[in-house]
């Protein structure tokens, strides 16, 4: 065989090889339609009935942030830190409006001028071993100092700011605060500098009101950092393996987490079954896809978070028993910087907002399935949606239609002076988003809606975690556009929603900006103080008003209230938990 | 000429008469240009190849045009009807013989949009390392001494790089706003072409340097320096010709390549704008929706897979045409 007739043999293998690579793809999948808008939401799970014993594999491929209940801000972990640990108060999956007290014996009693908050708790709950000692409300009071220690970096301090003596930058190690009192061994008081009890009562909720025990917790936490994430001591239904000093053995970081019954939980002292004997997680499966066929197809198995597309739709066309569909609380929106021209323009702002196509966005996400396209920001299941219009809003023209309106956008651009009805300037706005999607390609959506008003956009990807600490939250950068953010809640109060987003107060120029449009509104933000005081009904109907107020300035573009769904094989009885977002193991059993 | 007449390598283009075992036979000789053309020509897989090269090179500069004859969308235009529920993209259909990508965007239209980013890439980081590499090669190979000592450790210095990681680290430091190096380098296809160049040369550079350290010891370098003649004219004017036959052959070697480059940047996101249609890019996005949407890795992955095996065979095809010793 000659040179020349090696080569072209190579290449019509080469050739052959890809066109046969290609047609193993699958088939073309081209249907439109899914049939069926799935089988579960939150409020419809069946929480009440389960069979006791068995252990669970979670498959996924994150792992936890943090085990420590004092460091811990994002959904991996507080799954497992809402299984192993009890804080004041929780949420359970059939509702995540109301919190029902966890370690809290009732109700925060909050004083009258809103500046004290009071919390009994419970007796007879126990801390899991080595500790196996009853909890005070001393180590309650332990685990808010540590928090704003340096070495144990609490992530939400904002929330607590308000606590008489509270830090205001991390403390080289635990400090007392002055303002958290313990005058018997079942209560512990917060005393405020600012009539906060309202936004603090609803922030009891979170993990960092979860006791550490000081005497056994100190000599890790006077560590930099803090180790004792990988000592942590369990109050809830279940613990992370470990030995008989503390040391999790359950515990491999980016591979697995091990829960098993803490001995010491006494379940009439809690709300929570807790069918399962245990958990076995793997956090680190590299093939999301693989993960969830095994776990629709498989037994005992469950998957850590949303499923990739194939899977979604044999799910929710196929497979209604095996999922559920969760808010996610929270909205993702395209802020529209307010000080830079032309968007200092409130009719530029509504001319954008009307034109965009908002399901395009939510496509590039994952469609319909993984969130509603809103009609204003505070989320479904927060206080105050209902009353700001539920999910058909105030009724703005501009956001009526999701697919975009151009010809409402062009009477907007004439209002603001621009007589074509599309943009006429040169100036170039910068959009910034991640390099990863979905929020690159949801970007690019954006990109496209603006270029059909007539902007100029100067498109950057940069790396995920740099896109908001680097640009979006850097007033300096100029950036018109974040193309990647979103706001989730804390606890579910509307204040937590739309202060730190929307309040003209809170645009911190240096960096670590929330405020991403910049919106600077004295009318709103004199509202926002007067609604943070308010209690009972008027609070939700104070704030819906001020989300009125905000969408009306149209300071960016909504285009998704999340959903999260979960999955889980056919043998097993999943319930998720809509607070955090994830498979709520405390509920979750066996067929 | 009679069949099977001797070729001859003269230099000159007349015709010699020569007088052959009783017979009057004419042989005509041939400049290197013509023995070249005659080999390049009479090798059907190159010049298949290089009709593909020509191809993409009209597909590239005709994008717009084909795209409206073939009646297809714009390669920017998003389009979510054409996605269904689950986001997912459609497949080949009237209108879309290529189907669309994630955002509803036509694939036929993004894949020979594709072919000016790769092409307009891979050309002039080539041109580039072509200059840089061959000043470099000729200095380094002509003075030797410190010269030599310094940019040779220069291009081992380089060398001794992981290129890809070095190149993800500069495309995300010059992605910023103002680019990187005072503004010099924009983000952008500029990125690309600077990380590309600066990763590149030194392999350009190295061979050259090989060949100048070997042509500097021939006679007709030193009858030209007995002459008096300048440093610069025997490596612009003696020592440079003789480099044209491995130039020629190791820059169609690096065009492939640098179109491969270019795909692997683009694949892991670094320097230019996700929303350019470029065939790396595309198949980055494709990657992970590969088993629902066969046709949006494919088409692109097809292109990018022909047009660097294309190249591969025309330089094959160069390196023996240029192979004096060749006897074809």
């Amino acid at each position: 065989m000659t040179r020349s007739q090696l080569r072209l043999l190579l290449a019509s293998v080469v050739a052959a090889l890809a066109l046969v690579v290609s047609a193993c793809g699958g088939d073309d999948s081209d249907s439109g339609s899914s049939g069926s808008s799935g089988g579960g939401n939150a409020a419809q799970q069946e929480t009440g009935a389960g069979k006791t014993g068995g252990v669970l594999k979670q498959l996924g491929g994150t792992d936890v942030d943090y085990l420590d209940p004092g460091h811990t801000y994002f959904t991996a972990g507080y799954q497992f830190a809402y299984a192993t640990h009890r804080p004041l108060y929780s949420f359970k999956p059939d509702d995540a409006k109301d919190p029902v007290p966890d370690l809290a014996a009732d109700k925060p009693q909050v004083s009258e001028d809103l500046k004290s908050v009071t919390v009994k708790i419970k007796p007879g709950v126990k801390f899991g071993p080595p500790v196996n000692r009853e909890v005070t409300s001393k180590d309650v009071k332990y685990a808010f100092e540590r928090f704003f220690s340096v070495n144990v970096g609490g992530q939400y301090p904002t929330y607590f700011s308000s606590i008489a003596g509270a830090p205001k930058t991390p403390t080289k190690g635990v400090k007392p605060i002055s303002g958290i009192q313990t005058p018997d061994d079942q209560t512990i008081v917060f005393n405020l500098s600012r009539p906060e009890g309202v936004l603090i009562s609803s922030a009891l909720v979170m993990p960092i009101t979860a006791p550490v025990p000081e005497e056994y917790a100190k000599e890790f936490d006077a560590k930099n950092p803090s180790t004792y994430n990988t000592h942590v001591v369990a109050t809830g239904p279940y613990m992370v393996k470990n030995d008989a000093k503390g040391t999790l053995t359950g515990y491999q970081a980016g591979k697995s987490i091990e829960l098993v019954r803490n001995p010491n939980w006494d379940k009439s002292t809690d709300y929570k079954p807790a069918y399962l004997d245990g958990i076995q997680a793997t956090t680190n499966d590299s093939n999301a896809s693989v993960a969830a066929q095994q776990v629709l197809t498989g037994s005992h198995l469950s998957l850590d978070a949303n499923p990739p597309a194939a899977q979604l739709r044999d799910a929710v066309t196929n497979r209604k028993g095996q999922f559920v569909q969760l808010p996610g609380g929270g909205f993702r929106y395209f802020p529209l910087n307010t000080t830079i021209k032309p968007l200092d323009d409130v009719n530029v702002r509504r001319a954008i907002v009307a034109a965009f196509d908002r399901d395009a966005a939510l496509k590039a996400r994952g469609g319909k399935f993984t969130g509603d396209i809103p009609t204003h920001f505070l989320p479904p299941g927060i206080p105050g949606f209902e009353e700001a219009g539920g999910m058909a809003g105030p009724g703005f023209d501009f956001l009526k239609n999701p697919r975009g309106d151009m010809a409402v956008a062009a009477e907007y651009m004439k209002k603001a002076g621009f007589a074509s009805g599309k943009y006429e300037g040169n100036e170039e706005l910068l959009l910034v988003t991640g390099n990863v999607d979905p929020i690159k390609s949801q970007a690019e959506v954006a990109k496209a809606q603006l270029e059909k008003l007539g902007f100029k956009i100067q498109f950057r990807t940069v790396p995920q975690d740099a896109m908001y600490t680097e640009w979006c939250q850097v007033p300096k950068k100029q950036v018109a556009i974040c193309g990647g953010a979103g706001w989730f809640k804390d606890f579910t109060d509307p204040q937590s929603m739309l202060d730190p987003t929307f309040k003209g107060a809170n645009i911190f120029k240096e960096g670590g900006n929330n405020n991403l449009a910049q919106l600077d509104d004295p009318k709103i933000d004199a509202a926002m103080t007067k609604a943070a005081q308010l209690q009972g009904a008027e609070r939700p109907k104070a704030w819906a008003e001020i989300d009125r107020m905000i969408t009306e300035q149209a300071p960016a573009v909504p285009f998704d209230w999340d959903k999260t769904t979960i999955i889980w094989s056919k043998d097993v009885n999943g319930v998720g938990n809509p607070y955090y977002d994830a498979l709520d193991f405390t509920f979750t059993s066996f067929k | 000429m009679s069949a099977g007449a001797p070729e001859l390598l003269t230099g000159g283009d007349e015709a010699l008469t020569i007088e052959a075992a009783g017979a009057e036979r004419e042989i005509t000789a041939r400049s290197p240009m013509q023995l070249f053309w005659r080999r390049l020509r009479h090798d059907k897989v190159a010049m298949v190849a290089l009709g593909f090269v020509l191809l993409i090179v009209f597909t590239a500069i005709l994008a717009p045009l084909i795209v409206k004859v073939v009646g297809t969308p714009q390669p920017n235009i998003t389009n979510a009807d054409l996605t269904d529920d689950f986001g997912q993209p459609l497949g080949p259909r009237d209108g879309h013989p290529f189907g669309v990508d994630k955002l509803g965007r036509d694939v036929f239209s993004r894949t020979v949009y594709g072919s000016r980013v790769s092409l307009e890439v891979a050309f002039i980081a080539t041109a580039l390392i072509v200059l840089i590499g061959v000043t470099v090669g000729l200095v380094a190979g002509y003075y030797r001494g410190w010269a030599d000592t310094l940019l040779t450790r220069s291009m081992d210095l380089l060398l001794a790089f992981p290129v890809l990681v070095l190149a993800i680290g500069i495309g995300v430091a010059c992605s910023g706003r103002d680019g990187c190096a005072g503004g010099l380098i924009q983000p952008g296809l500029t990125v690309v072409i600077f990380v590309i160049t600066l990763t590149t040369w030194p392999y350009m550079a190295r061979i050259v340097r090989g060949q100048v350290l070997s042509l500097r010891e021939k006679e007709f370098v030193e009858a030209a320096q007995s002459l008096g003649a300048s440093d610069w004219r025997i490596l612009f004017r003696e020592i440079l010709p003789n480099l044209v036959a491995p130039i020629i052959v190791y820059s169609t070697i690096l065009i492939p390549q640098n179109i491969l480059y270019e795909a692997a940047l683009s694949f892991l996101g670094v320097g230019i704008d996700p929303s350019t249609p470029s065939w790396g890019a595309m198949l980055s996005d494709a990657a992970s929706i590969f088993r629902e949407a066969w046709w949006f890795m494919t088409f692109p992955g097809l292109a990018l897979l022909l047009t660097v095996l294309a190249f591969n065979l025309v330089g094959d095809g160069l390196q023996d045409a240029l192979n004096p010793r060749n006897t074809k």
